[in-house]
């Protein structure tokens, strides 16, 4: 029974109603029926809130003439995201900054936030990189249906030409199913494999040498919410690509 | 004499049989051959692992070396395949820990 942070023993003493009333709507049973929020649950919901009240403090500051350091910040975030998609995807990628951007900004806070003592990572289990794999999966195919039409899409599957589409076809489906899969035990494995090596090494040697692991861990968050964004750019671009002829 | 070592090293791996006295100490499915072969796998993984990337780390440095002024650029694709590598380490790490 892994140790409750301070974030859902609270949920837990005060919310424990609202939790068990959704699971139930669903069908889904919690592991301690007294207890049901888990750390990750109230993880995210934080990682949630804490984005969307930022934005919230930067959009009346929003200003043409004199941009304010909050300001500058995003714009470096948003300026960065959509270089990236116009790389990346092309010239279309510009009109889905705002997921990639979602996804970029989620992910990256929710593997930062871990390093923080108190608090614990949500993508450190594996139900949220699983989330946002979905997420991605869904997104892409939905805009390769749009961009596409339906039987265009799935021409594509075929391959080249129609006489190795009985080739092509389970092998493209394999790894497509394979892509959530890669993106969630990628995410999954680099933010559990941080924390457990600086556990390690907390109880080789107590002082300085786990900072240079944290630290280690900080970069790898950073890289990691890069790649599965700029891996959900490449599928999008995979997607929607019209081929030139 | 490469044969006589590589045969030495075979046989040190006997030693490491008395794994398999541990019995269910551990929950069921982790009993002694799990922990010998997880070893294994943990150690194959790191090692070719660390063969990749240092493959990787070595073109890239001579590439720098010949473009210095396509040096950002190479150091970007640098540690973009070096996170993808590592990934694959850890995927092994992750079935250590999902399976026992």
């Amino acid at each position: 029974m892994p140790h409750e942070i301070w974030i859902t023993a609270f949920f837990n003493d005060h919310f424990a109603g609202v939790a068990s009333a959704i699971l139930n709507a669903v069908g889904v049973h919690a592991e301690n029926a007294a207890r049901p929020w888990t750390n990750f649950v109230t993880m995210e919901i934080l990682v949630a809130l804490v984005l969307v009240v930022f934005t919230l403090i930067l959009r009346p500051q929003l200003s043409y003439d004199k941009p304010g350091k909050m300001q500058q910040t995003f714009e470096l975030i948003y300026e960065f995201l959509r270089e990236q998609a116009d790389e990346v995807v092309g010239h279309e990628g510009q009109k889905y900054v705002a997921f990639f951007g979602t996804l970029f900004l989620f992910i990256l806070f929710s593997n930062l936030i871990g390093v923080i003592p108190g608090f614990e990572s949500p993508t450190m289990f594996p139900a949220v990189p699983l989330g946002c794999a979905m997420a991605t999966f869904l997104v892409y195919h939905v805009l390769g249906f749009r961009a596409q039409g339906a039987w265009g899409y799935i021409k594509h599957f075929g391959g080249p030409n129609v006489f190795i589409a009985p080739l092509m076809f389970p092998i493209e489906i394999i790894s497509h199913l394979a892509r959530p899969l890669s993106l969630t035990v990628r995410l999954y494995a680099n933010m559990f494999a941080g924390e457990k090596v600086t556990l390690v090494f907390l109880s080789l040697v107590p002082v300085a040498i786990p900072s240079i692991f944290m630290g280690l861990h900080v970069f790898v968050s950073l890289l990691q919410a890069y790649i599965f964004t700029v891996l959900t750019m490449i599928y999008v671009g995979g997607a929607i690509a019209h081929e030139e002829h | 004499m490469n044969r006589k070592l590589s045969m030495l090293v075979l046989a040190l791996t006997a030693f490491a049989l008395p794994t398999f006295a541990q019995g269910t100490a551990t929950t069921s499915s982790s009993g002694g051959g799990f922990v010998l072969s997880v070893a294994f796998a943990m150690a194959i993984a790191s090692g070719l692992c660390g063969l990749a990337q240092g493959r990787a780390i070595g073109s890239s440095a001579e590439a720098i070396a010949r473009n210095p002024g396509a040096g950002n650029v190479i150091r970007g694709s640098l540690i973009l395949g070096l996170a993808f590598i590592e990934s694959l380490a850890l995927f092994t790490l992750v079935i250590v820990f999902a399976k026992g």
